[in-house]
């Protein structure tokens, strides 16, 4: 397959990709100004890719791929990255899971032998998998269990859908984690972490003509693994509020709202986004000004997209300041959502988000992890790497007329869930 | 050549996907890692630097590649000691960006937004950055705030309520309050490092002091402005020279007071620390309880005598790395982590200050590993003074530095950084062209001399935040003083929180409650003794424990293992002894007036007579209200027991008990009780310390045929 070079528009990202004949998607963004290197790999696999009775699997089975390969030790992975002076780490979320190394340039073979490592033959023995279990548990605990609020994301995902796999949480349950079986693991990488689920991503001080020489000697001979079978389940629309309350360790009481959007890439998406940062992002964002400094009747104060590859959530989080009850925090937030319901929003306030989302583009892009990350999305969820340059361009392209239409579909409140998080010694 | 699905050395899963058809590439040898290439040179960048004619030191960086620009202005400020209105200098940090003489809070937040930027403030600067086509309107931003804010008595007002705010929930943030807390154990209170706001010290904060201190201490001549990004040299001399050159404020109105200390108009007093805080003579163990707590967060901590150029300070920092300074292969995440799955993450950190310095280790575990995974932490400690680092584990920690360094160097404010710092610091003019050599030449040796001068886990403080009840008495071996410090959330000795007592009630009517609620004063008093029979298990093999007790003063007991005797103790009010398969003790004086005390069936009744009862207020106890009851006898003990204000019930006895490790709280609770012979006794007993033991009465035998034999002592 041809590589498929891209000329350098102002601003956005160069980079070229090529396919392998397994499937392996390889996309190269050349920067020469520091001598290091990014590599990456996403599998297009997450949270919700599983059976009800393992969840968490995909979060556990990243912990699992450090634990070494046939070539590769228990505990050789990060040796041999941090031995060649580099960084190395991974994340999971409901839709995909990352792999990560940032190592001096000359390293290169070594983040492509590793990642090849894992992708061909990664290897898990006894002690790995149980002292990893035992890792995510305390990872939970540390999260979302020993943290004030700590359990919002659980709380609000398991009352926000009911059919679709989002429902359980990335860090999943213990008791499924402990039922699984050693087929359950063969399966999994069998499945999913196969050339043709992934995406391969170098950006840094390499030469993109050397390339292809370079990823086919490490990924060539990795066999391709049948297509993908992806979860069809389509939640519902909710119908109507989901309300409820969750007693915390807590002193100031919360409240939460979370509110179904599309998914990541749609056109919608970008406008909703838009409508939170209008709300949120920020130190002159509306929730800011009136909820904290006018009414001085948040702490804190946020809203943000959760951007989902099936339709997605947004929430609205408010802590209440001193003396303030949950419900006229809920009262100051509900009016600023109908604010935007009821009312346009005027084209220097939109041009405000503009301002600041081109200073975030720039930013973003300033470090080969960071571009590493965004080509990898762009190639997974928005149809092709090129897609990381024009987000941009699609927020900037969001009205007023858009803001207020989308205020209407997605943020009502005959439609979402809410939560008070109150302090245990308010229980009744 | 195919792969092997099964090598001959190789145990545990293969999770290779299918044996592949086509033959490997003959090229490449997987079974070892691919040689890197020559290392690239790494540039460590240069900087500009020029005064302005009022002292202010410029640091320009350029870099070209992103059309991005920041700017920081930073305050070479003393600590200060902040006393009685602690908390004065972060909102002064605060509020400094919440209006200039120009513009309002909300002016001032919407121009930088709209500009596409941010900006912040703290107490010894501002730091800004935006787009380059964006930068000299946000520039003046900067300036305004830099040189005319106006700290508006309203925005001081709502800052000091959300501090208030803060403070108040930091009692369940178990992170947070070991931030605070290990402050304080680090530096103590008497130390500007160590100083914690409180609610009370913030209500005594006034807008005068924040202004009095940005008067006093933001000074061109101790000010430095540092530009990095898509400026030339010539826009940056302009544009710092526009908007500083003029700046030229009225010195602070200050004095001297009678000590030599110095006054300033506006603040008062401004008192110095004299001291640097030093590792305390003895290990103490510490703890902030968070009942019900499923981790603890624990961390040990003490000051280090390291300023930034001190010559063992990068050894120190290379030491740091292979003991828990971020590499996964560090000591602490690989015991603690890898090898104990304890926690997700343990790390340790070496800070040099131009002040004081200090060290931290820490990490969340939970609760039921508590003490374990402290007593590894300060194995990690010693193990390292002791033994130093091995060759493998020294050149994975250079490798990881000098990665480390090479790739910081992607953000043009890092070559910034370094020449901010050696100005601060006083650092030689090739610190940092000169590091990747430096760190190329420590040795094992010199690692080792930095672990003994750096690591002092004799002289450390643990501090655990977590759930006192379930693990207080397992950490007291730890401590080299008699026990554990337990404090609140700001670091202070923790007081007990009691409600109030109604009029009337006191430690009489407590106890007649008592009796009533149990059967009655005769019936109690006709309990002329009693014997009982209990199970439970003792590192989980049944155990039953049989207790008689006689008036006046006589008591025995009988542990055993099936028909094995494990322990016994025989008390004829005169004398006592504890027997057992090792052989036979003697118990005397005051453990032998505390056996005769608690000897009889019901010892409330003699109560009055032992010493003095107090009823200090309520308490909760398992979310019932009771009276606390306190009695100090006149041998000198005290002891607590709590009674239920609803039902009078007996509910919890608790007193510190003094062992070979140190003094523990031991504490026992009633419950389940059921009548025989129309007196009410509980009938599950819950023990806590010195051994946990959950003890389940099977039998209870009240004025039974009287045995003399029971109460022998031989």
């Amino acid at each position: 397959m041809l590589a498929i070079p891209l000329t350098a528009q102002k601003g956005a990202i160069t980079f070229t990709e090529f396919d392998l004949d397994n499937g392996l998607h390889v996309i190269v963004h050349e920067d020469h100004g520091t001598p290091i290197v990014a590599v990456s790999v996403m599998y297009h696999v997450g949270s919700k890719d599983k059976r009800p009775d393992r969840r968490g699997f995909a979060h556990f089975f990243e912990h699992l791929l450090f634990e070494g390969s046939a070539n590769i030790g228990r505990g050789e992975f990060s040796k041999h990255v941090e031995k060649a002076g580099g960084v190395l780490n991974a994340n999971t979320n409901g839709d995909r899971t990352y792999y990560y190394e940032v190592l001096p340039s000359n390293q290169l073979e070594l983040g492509l032998w590793l990642e090849s490592e894992r992708m061909l033959h990664a290897r898990v023995d006894q002690k790995g998998i149980d002292t990893q279990r035992e890792v995510v548990k305390e990872e939970r605990r540390q999260r979302y269990e020993n943290q004030p609020y700590g359990s919002i994301l659980i709380e609000v995902l398991k009352r926000a859908y009911t059919v679709h796999p989002y429902q359980w949480p990335t860090i999943g349950f213990m008791e499924d984690l402990n039922a699984a079986s050693e087929q359950d693991y063969i399966d999994f990488y069998k499945t999913y972490y196969v050339p043709n689920n992934a995406v391969l991503v170098i950006a840094g001080d390499v030469k993109a003509a050397d390339m292809r020489k370079l990823v086919e000697k490490y990924f060539a001979a990795i066999p391709r693994g049948k297509d993908i079978v992806r979860p069809t389940a389509v939640e519902p629309q909710l119908k109507g509020e989901v309300r409820d309350v969750v007693h915390d360790q807590i002193q100031l009481p919360a409240v939460v709202q979370a509110y179904r959007i599309p998914a990541y890439g749609t056109a919608d998406f970008y406008a909703v986004d838009m409508l939170n940062r209008l709300l949120s992002n920020g130190n002159s964002s509306r929730l800011n000004v009136e909820l904290k400094d006018r009414a001085q009747k948040a702490l804190y104060v946020g809203a943000f997209s959760f951007p989902f590859e099936h339709p997605g959530l947004a929430i609205a989080f408010a802590i209440a300041n001193m003396g303030v009850a949950a419900e006229e925090l809920e009262k100051a937030m509900d009016a600023e959502f109908a604010k935007v319901r009821e009312g346009m929003v005027p084209q220097p306030e939109l041009d405000k988000l503009k301002a600041q989302l081109e200073t975030e583009f720039v930013r973003d892009n300033s470090r080969v992890a960071g571009v590493a990350s965004n080509l990898a999305t762009a190639h997974t969820f928005l149809g092709g790497a090129q897609m990381a340059s024009r987000e941009l361009e699609r927020y900037l392209s969001v009205t007023p007329e858009d803001l207020q239409r989308v205020a209407k579909e997605y943020f009502s409140p005959d439609a979402r869930v809410v939560l008070h998080y109150l302090p245990k010694n308010q229980k009744p | 050549m195919r792969p092997a699905l099964s090598h001959p050395f190789m145990a545990g899963l293969l999770l290779a996907a299918f044996t592949p058809c086509i033959p490997m590439n003959a090229q490449v040898d997987r079974s070892k890692p691919p040689r890197p290439a020559p290392a690239p040179a790494v540039n460590v960048g240069q900087h500009t630097t020029f005064l302005l004619e009022n002292g202010m030191r410029v640091i320009l960086v350029e870099d070209h590649q992103q059309p991005l620009v920041s700017v920081q202005v930073r305050f070479d400020i003393e600590p200060v000691l902040q006393g009685d209105k602690t908390g004065y200098i972060d909102l002064m940090g605060e509020v400094l960006a919440a209006g200039t003489s120009a513009m309002d809070k909300e002016t001032l937040d919407r121009t930088v937004d709209q500009l596409g930027g941010d900006l912040s403030t703290t107490s010894d600067g501002v730091y800004a950055s935006c787009l380059k086509k964006n930068f000299s309107a946000l520039f003046d931003v900067v300036h305004a705030v830099v040189t005319t804010p106006s700290f508006p008595e309203a925005e001081f007002e709502k800052a000091r309520k959300r501090m208030l705010s803060g403070l108040q929930s930091r009692k369940d943030d178990p992170d947070g309050i070991a931030d605070v807390v290990g402050r304080v154990l680090t530096f103590s209170k008497g130390y500007p490092y160590g100083e914690i706001p409180t609610e009370k010290s913030v209500a005594k904060v006034e807008r005068k002091h924040l202004e009095a201190y940005y008067k006093r201490f933001f000074r061109p001549e101790k000010a430095y402005l540092v530009l990095v990004g898509d400026l030339t040299e010539q826009e940056a001399r302009q544009a710092a020279e526009k908007r500083f050159g003029p700046w030229r404020p009225a010195p602070a109105a200050v004095s001297t007071d009678a000590n030599g200390q110095e006054v300033v108009d506006g603040l008062g007093t401004v008192v110095r620390p004299t001291k640097t805080p030093k590792p305390s003579r003895v290990r103490r163990v510490a703890i902030v309880d968070r009942p019900g707590a499923p981790q603890s967060v624990v961390r040990v901590v003490f000051p280090v005598d390291l300023k930034p150029n001190d010559p063992m300070a990068l050894a120190g920092q290379v030491m740091n790395t292979v003991l828990g300074g971020g590499v996964f292969n560090a000591r602490l995440m690989q015991n603690l982590r890898e090898d104990k799955g304890y926690t997700y993450g343990a790390y340790s950190s070496l800070d040099a200050d131009r002040y004081c310095g200090h060290f931290s280790a820490g990490a969340s575990v939970r609760t039921e590993v508590t003490d374990s995974a402290a007593n590894e932490m300060v194995f990690e400690l010693e193990h390292m003074r002791l033994n130093g680092v091995k060759p493998d584990e020294l050149a994975l920690a250079k490798s990881f530095m000098a990665g480390s360094f090479a790739r910081s160097l992607e953000d043009p404010r890092t070559v910034a950084r370094f020449a901010l710092n050696t100005y601060l610091y006083d650092l030689p003019k090739d610190h940092y062209a000169t590091y990747l050599k430096r760190l190329d030449t420590v040795s094992a040796a010199s690692v080792m001399a930095a672990a003994e001068r750096f690591l002092h886990p004799d002289h450390a403080a643990i501090l655990v935040v977590g759930d006192m009840e379930r693990i207080g008495n397992k950490l007291v071996p730890l401590s080299f003083e008699r026990g554990l410090l337990q404090l609140d959330e700001n670091g202070d000795p923790y007081r007990e929180e009691l409600g109030p007592v109604p009029a009337g009630v006191t430690p009489q009517t407590v106890l007649e409650a008592y009796f009533k609620a149990i059967g009655g004063r005769e019936a109690v008093e006709g309990v002329r003794s009693l014997k009982r029979s209990m199970s439970t298990t003792m590192m989980g093999m049944p155990v039953t424990v049989t207790e008689w007790n006689a008036e006046p003063d006589r008591y025995a007991m009988e542990m055993r293992s099936g028909t094995m005797l494990l322990q016994q103790v025989r008390c004829d009010g005169t004398r006592a002894k504890r027997s057992g398969p090792e052989g036979a003790e003697e118990i005397i004086e005051m453990e032998l007036e505390e056996m005769e005390m608690n000897a009889p069936p019901f010892p409330e009744l003699h109560y009055a007579k032992m010493g003095r009862l107090v009823l200090p207020g309520t308490a909760q106890v398992n979310g019932e209200p009771a009276y606390k009851l306190m009695v100090m006898t006149d041998m000198g003990s005290t002891f607590s027991e709590f009674y239920s204000v609803a039902s009078g019930l007996k509910l919890r006895r608790e007193e510190m008990k003094a062992t070979p490790e140190g003094t523990m709280k031991v504490s026992s609770e009633w419950k389940d009780y059921r009548a025989v012979k129309g007196v009410l006794f509980p009938h599950l007993i819950v023990q806590k310390g010195p051994v946990d033991m959950s003890l389940s009465v099977t039998e209870i035998l009240v004025n039974g045929a009287s045995d003399a034999k029971h109460f022998t002592v031989e």
